[in-house]
């Protein structure tokens, strides 16, 4: 006879074939894939280079002076962060280097490939 | 993030999305600098432009209006920057001598007082009381710093001199 301790309260294990297949219908390749980087820490790792060569290229800076330019229209009390992603984000993703995005691109495939999904 | 074509969306595609994601990570983390920067006050750049576009707006008003005497206004001298300097310092600032807070303009007079250097201001003072006193307890520490009064004893030599 144990006293069971109210933190160790947890709902019961779920049965294997009612609950768990449709959860994993629910989830898109996408999704998988992005459980995998981040499991396996490849994620950081690509997040990592990516700010790294951002900087470098001088991507970030031209950002720093969108940002500004916006800041300056509106008037900086009144900006809010979501206004200000708003604002670079076409931007942001159509000024990123070529050789920056093949080298993503490439690293992201020979995950995905060495993921085997 | 679901494809509408295919239900198997093809590498190219997956990559690209994740791609995109890093890149979205790095535009919002840009973005909130950004906003902290602009928020607090702390781009100076930013300030000094909208400070100058304020005081040229204000400089342009001022010349444009003819009933300005520009030319008589000569007790407050007006600079470039449209800054106006009164003729006694303003700044209230702390002596660093005795600690209390003084006028800028009325500093000086205030320090010759203070530290006892003016030769009539605190010639009274020194001779009589605090003078034999500091000679008195020279005698007994060899240690004398007593910016207050002043060292009496140079003062005399002084005036001898």
């Amino acid at each position: 006879m144990y006293i069971r301790k109210h933190s160790v309260n947890r709902p019961p294990t779920p049965d294997e074939d009612v609950t768990e297949s449709p959860e994993r219908d629910e989830l898109t390749l996408g999704e998988i894939i992005n459980i995998k980087l981040v499991e396996s820490g490849e994620k950081e790792n690509l997040m990592e280079l990516v700010r790294d060569r951002l900087v470098e290229s001088g991507w970030k800076d031209e950002m720093r002076i969108a940002c500004r330019e916006h800041v300056k229209k509106k008037g900086r009390k009144d900006v809010t962060v979501d206004e200000l992603i708003r604002a670079i984000t076409p931007k942001g993703r159509a000024s990123v280097p070529d050789a920056v995005k093949e080298e993503l691109l490439d690293r992201i495939q020979n995950f995905i490939r060495s993921a085997a999904i | 993030m679901s494809n509408a074509e295919d239900n198997k969306p093809s590498h190219d595609q997956l990559s690209s999305q994740v791609f995109l994601d890093l890149v979205d990570s790095v535009i919002a983390d840009v973005a909130s600098e950004c906003h902290r920067v602009a928020r607090l006050g702390l781009d100076r750049d930013l300030e000094v432009v909208e400070e100058e576009l304020r005081l040229s707006v204000e400089a342009r008003a001022k010349v444009a209006d003819p009933s300005n005497n520009l030319e008589t206004n000569t007790k407050y001298v007006v600079d470039i920057f449209g800054q106006s300097h009164p003729p006694v310092a303003t700044e209230v600032f702390n002596c660093m001598n005795c600690g209390r807070q003084i006028v800028a303009g009325r500093f000086a007079p205030h320090l010759e007082r203070c530290m006892g250097k003016g030769r009539k201001a605190r010639a009274k003072a020194t001779r009589s009381t605090t003078a034999s006193q500091n000679r008195n307890s020279r005698r007994n520490t060899s240690d004398n710093n007593q910016l207050a009064s002043g060292p009496p004893g140079f003062e005399e030599n002084v005036r001898r001199a």
